[in-house]
């Protein structure tokens, strides 16, 4: 499996990177950790004459965390320094818990956070070798015309596998991003779109350069569920963030949840329902039903779709619990299940 | 580089009795650590070729034509072969030449070799075979065996009515008259998914012709001889211009244990090019080439007496065995004949179906056709121990072998560590405390497996040895070995220079092993059916008794008296007689006194195995036999998620009765391997197929476990010592596989009361068995 | 093709090649150097058996381009033993695999070297949850695991031990 033949150019600078994307157009692919890219060209997914490697770029990598201004990461972290990141286990835990889930050792040690949020959408009748797709007739996601997860329908249903995104999301985070025309910030729900084809909503000739947190965000509780059937190197087959903030009486103040892994985009759930109560099994299993009807997995990925639909529901289910009791389910009187 | 010699037990001054039992390392694992020791892939030769194979796109189709021109004519390109130029039909099994170098007329999987290339780079071979033109007439295709059986028209094999490659019908002692005298009856339908060993090294061959047109193939095998006389026939070469070398292997788990296509298709392309290529499978080529374990539906039926006595069994099996014969006739035999030599059971009747599909072929896999059937034996025994109100353990008791014995299907059981192993794994796993004892959601269960310490009966009908092992020695005193046993991580090289070692009472220093060269070496059929130990094992020690006897001829002339009276230990050859006590001469200096005016001292050895142990005489009864079986009785703990239906094995316990641990450290390895690939199987590992397409050709989403869901594996070794192995040896590298799986769903039923018929257990299966049983629940109220 | 000459700074030593951008610094390493200890187990980055040291963290030669990590000490398999500045002698975790049958065939093995390399410079005490952690990136088919994690454990106890503490400290 060889890699098809391009160029490869390596500016030092944000600046100097803004034009080379500029100049080479659509000709060019960004790279920086190249655990969802370099698998992709193997496979001929993805064939650019020019790469342009970001991980020269030590300008953006950085975490900073300041009370007043809140947290802010840059593009070029690596996973494993965010996972690792005694400030935002303490102040952002739902980011840690997902940042440390993510594949493996190995390849926390090489993937960004840019890379993991600009992550192409998975499917199983698109991540697989040019021989196997040509033997299928291709899909319409690349080269071909037909969804083989939906026959008869023009939609893309490949899934976004984002493990950090959802994190953020739940997190109110925005996206920075830097083009020729300047800088500029989006919320990260904005960032995405639901379309397993055009699934990031940037123009081409965009860096993705960091993402920023709102400083009233900082302290939240929050958790990160994973489905997965190896507890390492895979995908997520589901995924729900879900932070929380309440006061001294365990009443909700803040909650947010959020779903990867089950739809072309990172979701948020309404949880709304849940501001200004005291811990109830009703709402939370309300907002568990409404999780599911905003996730919609279909056969993308291993398990089938009702297997990991009824697993989302019970990752939110079990989420908000450990957030809204922490821990204290028996006291409460609170089964298990 | 050096090892620590502290650390490493080498008994130079020691005697037999401390080599044999001492954890040894692997001879060649300093080689492995620091990355020195070479595999296949790891070769070049000047000149050498990128080799690459065309692969059908259709699981069943006509080849109207191919245009090969274009990429002949590509720059870099240095020959093209297709199946015009490949006609001689070939295959691992005697009964089972069915498949050529590339397709002539037909492909039938996805994944079917059409043409090979070889060029100056990959990009340059790939870029070719885009070149090469076939015309397709795509055919109606077979994904299912239960309906492939139904076939009538287009068949996958002109050959093979109904698509059925091989059935058997056996019946031993009289199945209706058991199930007359049987209580309690029980008929369950078992469903085990494909899988493959997916060993980690990628397989690669490496073919280089001389000019004199005889050829050297480097390659990861497991069988060197099978590959050596295969090239011959299929290159029509005759077997003394074929030289087959086997470097190091990076895991066969079976999958290298008979040819595969690039190796024979990297020769075919050395020759033409007239210059080495190598061809090195990608994973999803491995995929392909595959030769795993079959799905395998089995509907057993089992009767007993109310205190759980077996009475009578009955299987029907039926294999989804993929396009080609493979081991297939093996697969299926062994599904059937291994149902005995674990228990006594005095009538069994046995239909076995090897199906073919449009699907890659099956083949031999760790555990070779047992441990679908045993999966379902031993499940099945622990439903009914269930029903019954007998433990676990106990029913197992209350069935066990009488050996010596033979089985109704002519099985020889000479020893029988079996009942020790279930004490044993009984009491470490504190089974009493925990069966039927543990919270919701935790669980224990209980299962045994066995298995053969190699085949009786060659798959080679010649008059000829097994398996040969020569031994030189220099006048210096060094020992080399010469095998052609293929050591493929297993510890084949290690064993025998441990046992030539203990047997010559040198240290393990003075030996040293040549091995897998068939140029070199003699005949050794190959690592597969857990063999080696056994066969060349004792061949090794044959041969070494025979250098011996020269050794100690020659000490006996020097010293003035006769070998009897002499003793050959701690390197050094004494009189028996204490009162001549002082009277030695060392190993080296008897060595030279041997070798005399020759070049070395030699002798040879070799192992056929018994004719009391070849089996009966009907249609079938080859398969099965053999010398000696191991045994295993394992424990599995599990946590289980009623809300998840995850399943978290905690911890497991296994006892193998290995006959004898030559070493411990490599029987504890075998064993620990086994059952973590077991584990694979039981609850995460499945070739998932859509139609004959494979959704997860690739390590990625084949998802062999990582270090998190493996949990602790304790091994317990029972020591049956085996009248005719090794030093009383048997296998211990496959038979602790097929316990796992019982063991575990059966705590899986301890912990959360429901039993799960169909491998893997997904999460998704124990969901929705709770559900089910939920609703049967609240219906009986 | 577009050539390009590169410098690679390989377990000490500072490789000058000429080679296309789009090579992967694991074919540079077995094809070019002929350091074919690092070895390449599937296509889809799941394996870990390329592992290589950079700047001293276990990463992936599949996934890497070889003209991207010019800046970069690159570490192999073949640069353990010898990185303890002393020739003939085994890096603890390369004992520990032989003595304790870590290595049954070998291939994963100096992927899993590597990473545990990294996790005892990190941490000379880690417990048994912490190896798991490590090395949950490099799969084994033959071990089960049991074997590695006993490999590491003994290297631990003979990095404890005063001999080998006073030998690392002469090495520097």
């Amino acid at each position: 499996m060889s890699l098809p033949s391009f160029d490869v150019i390596r500016p030092r600078t944000q600046h100097a990177a803004v034009d080379e994307l500029a100049r080479y157009g659509a000709e060019v692919q960004m790279v920086a950790g190249g655990t969802d890219l370099i698998p992709s060209m193997k496979q001929g997914l993805f064939a650019p004459r020019v790469l342009l490697d970001l991980k020269p770029l030590r300008e953006l990598d950085f975490i900073r965390f300041d009370p007043e201004q809140g947290l802010s990461i840059g593009a070029l972290t690596r996973i494993s320094t965010i996972a690792g990141s005694r400030v935002i286990a303490e102040q952002f835990p739902v980011l840690h818990e997902a940042a440390k889930t993510i594949a493996s050792p190995l390849l926390r040690n090489m993937g960004t956070l840019g890379g993991n949020l600009c992550l192409d959408t998975r499917c199983l009748y698109y991540n697989q070798s040019h021989f196997w797709r040509d033997a299928l007739g291709y899909c319409i996601k690349k080269d071909g015309s037909v969804c083989h997860v939906a026959p008869g329908g023009h939609f893309c249903w490949a899934v976004f596998s984002g493990d950090t995104a959802p994190a953020l999301l739940a997190l109110g985070a925005t996206v920075r991003l830097a083009s020729p025309r300047g800088p500029r910030q989006v919320p990260l729900e904005e960032f995405y779109a639901n379309d397993g084809i055009v699934h990031i909503a940037k123009a081409r000739d965009e860096i993705v350069t960091g993402i920023r947190v709102p400083a009233s965000n900082a302290g939240w509780s929050g958790v990160y569920k994973r489905l997965r059937i190896r507890q390492s190197i895979d995908y997520p087959l589901a995924g729900v963030a879900a932070v929380m903030q309440k006061d001294e009486a365990g009443v909700c103040r803040e909650v947010r949840v959020a779903l990867t892994a089950v739809n072309p985009a990172p979701r948020l759930v309404d949880a709304a329902i849940l501001k200004g109560k005291a811990y109830d099994a009703g709402l939370v299993e309300q907002v568990a039903y409404e999780a599911i009807r905003t996730g919609k997995p279909l056969r993308t990925s291993a398990s089938t779709p009702e297997y990991r639909r009824q697993m989302i529901r019970v990752f939110v289910r079990r989420a908000l619990r450990e957030l809204w009791l922490n821990g204290r389910a028996e006291e409460l009187g609170v089964t298990a299940h | 580089m050096s090892l620590d010699p502290a650390l490493v037990p080498n008994s130079r001054n020691g005697s037999n009795s401390s080599l044999v039992g001492a954890r040894i390392p692997m001879v060649d694992s300093v080689d492995k650590v620091t990355g020195a020791g070479k595999y296949t892939d790891d070769l070049t030769l000047p000149g050498t070729l990128v080799g690459k194979i065309l692969h059908s796109p259709h699981a069943h189709a006509r080849i109207l034509s191919i245009d090969a021109s274009a990429a002949e004519r590509l720059p870099g390109v240095h020959a093209v072969v297709t199946g015009r130029e490949t006609p001689v039909r070939y295959g691992i099994l005697p009964v089972g030449h069915d498949e050529t170098i590339f397709a002539t007329g037909k492909v039938r999987y996805i994944g079917d070799n059409v043409a090979g290339v070889a060029a100056e780079s990959e990009s340059v071979a790939e870029q070719a075979l885009r070149l090469i033109k076939v015309v397709y007439e795509v055919l109606p295709a077979y994904f299912d065996p239960e309906k492939s059986m139904q076939a009538e028209t287009n068949l996958i094999h002109d050959d093979k009515p109904q698509n059925i490659e091989k059935e058997y019908h056996h019946h031993f002692g009289n199945v209706e008259a058991g199930f007359a005298e049987a209580d309690y009856i029980r008929d369950d339908r078992f469903e085990c998914a494909e899988v493959t060993h997916a060993a980690l090294e990628p397989h690669s061959t490496l073919a280089k012709f001389d000019p004199d047109g005889s050829v050297t193939v480097w390659s990861s095998t497991q069988v060197p001889y099978y590959l050596m006389r295969t090239l011959a026939a299929t290159l029509k070469l005759s077997e003394e211009k074929v030289r087959v070398i086997k470097p190091l292997v990076g895991g066969g788990f079976g999958g290298k244990s008979e040819v595969i296509p690039l190796e024979l298709a990297a020769a075919v392309l050395a020759r033409k090019a007239g210059t080495p290529v190598k061809i090195t499978y990608t994973r999803e080529e491995v995929f392909y080439a595959h030769r795993g374990r079959p799905r395998q539906i089995v509907e057993l039926k089992t009767g007993v007496k109310r205190d759980g006595k077996i009475t009578a069994v009955e299987a029907r099996i039926v294999q989804d065995g993929g396009a080609y014969c493979s081991y297939g006739v093996v697969t299926i035999l062994y599904s059937g004949q291994l149902l005995n030599a674990m228990y006594d059971i005095p009538n069994v009747k046995f239909d076995g179906y090897r199906v073919l599909t449009n699907k890659p072929a099956c083949g031999a896999m760790r555990g070779h056709g047992t441990v679908n059937s045993r999966f379902a034996f031993e499940t099945q025994l622990n439903m009914i121990a269930e029903v019954l109100g007998i433990d676990p353990a106990e029913i197992r008791r209350r069935n066990l072998l009488r050996p010596p014995c033979v089985t109704v299907n002519g099985l020889r059981v000479l020893s029988y560590g079996y009942p020790e192993c279930l004490e044993k794994v009984v009491e470490r796993s504190g089974w009493k405390r925990k069966y039927g004892k543990l919270p919701y959601g935790k669980g224990i269960g209980l299962a045994g497996s066995h298995y053969v310490s190699g085949a009786a009966n060659a798959i080679v009908r010649a008059e000829m040895p097994h398996t040969t092992v020569d031994i030189s020695i220099d006048r210096s005193g060094m020992v080399t070995i010469y095998t052609g046993a293929a050591e493929i991580g297993q510890g084949s090289d290690t064993m025998q220079v441990q046992v030539v070692a203990a047997e010559l009472g040198i240290g393990l220093d003075r030996v040293k092993i040549v091995a897998a060269d068939t140029a070199r070496t003699p005949v050794d059929l190959g690592s597969y059916s857990s063999r080696v130990t056994f066969m060349a094992g004792n061949a090794a020690i044959a041969a070494a008794r025979e250098a011996k006897k020269q050794i100690l001829a020659a000490a006996a002339r020097k010293l003035d008296t006769t070998p009897e009276n002499l003793a050959l230990e701690g390197e050094r050859i004494t009189c028996r007689d204490p009162a001549w006590r002082d009277l030695s001469l060392s190993f080296a200096e008897t060595a030279a006194l041997a070798v005399g005016s020759d070049e070395a001292l030699r002798a040879s050895g070799s192992y056929s195995p018994p004719a009391s142990a070849q089996g009966g005489k009907y249609k079938g009864a080859g398969v099965g036999p053999s010398p000696a079986y191991s045994y295993s009785a394992q424990t599995a703990e599990v946590t289980v998620d009623p809300e998840t239906g995850e399943v978290k094995v905690d911890r497991v316990i296994a006892a193998h009765d290995c006959g004898k641990a030559i070493n411990p450290l490599a029987v504890e390895g075998q064993v620990q391997g086994s059952v973590w690939m077991g584990l694979g199987q039981a609850v995460q590992e499945e070739m998932v197929w859509q139609g004959g397409r494979l959704m997860n050709p690739g390590l990625l989403e084949y998802r062999s476990a990582s270090t998190l869901e493996s949990p602790p594996i304790e091994t317990i070794i029972v020591e049956s010592n085996d009248p005719e192995g090794p030093f009383g040896a048997k296998e211990a590298g496959e038979g602790s596989l097929a316990a796992t799986i019982p063991a575990v769903v059966q705590a899986i039923h301890d912990a959360v009361g429901v039993w799960i018929t169909s491998l893997p257990v997904t999460p998704e299966k124990v969901l929705r068995a709770l559900e089910e049983k939920r609703r049967r629940e609240e219906l009986s109220y | 093709m577009n050539q390009e000459t590169i410098q690679l700074h390989i377990n000490g030593k500072k490789f000058q090649i000429e080679t296309e951008p789009n090579r992967l610094l694991l074919d540079v390493l077995r094809q070019d150097l002929g350091l074919t200890g690092t070895k390449r187990g599937c296509d889809d980055s799941s394996c870990g058996a390329c592992t290589v040291l950079i700047d001293g963290e276990p990463q992936m030669s599949c996934l890497m381009l070889a003209v991207c990590y010019q800046d970069c000490e690159i570490t192999t398999i073949e640069g353990v033993a010898t990185l303890r500045g002393k020739d003939n002698e085994l890096d603890p975790l390369q004992q520990g695999f032989v003595v304790e049958g870590g290595a049954q065939c070998g291939y994963c093995t100096p992927g899993m070297i590597l990473t545990a390399k990294h996790l005892l410079a990190q941490n000379p005490d880690p417990t048994e949850d912490e190896i798991n952690q490590a090395l949950s990136g490099n799969l084994c088919r033959c071990t089960g695991y049991t074997q590695i994690l006993a490999s590491v454990r003994r290297a631990i106890e003979l990095l404890r031990d005063p001999a080998w503490r006073d030998q690392e400290a002469q090495s520097r």
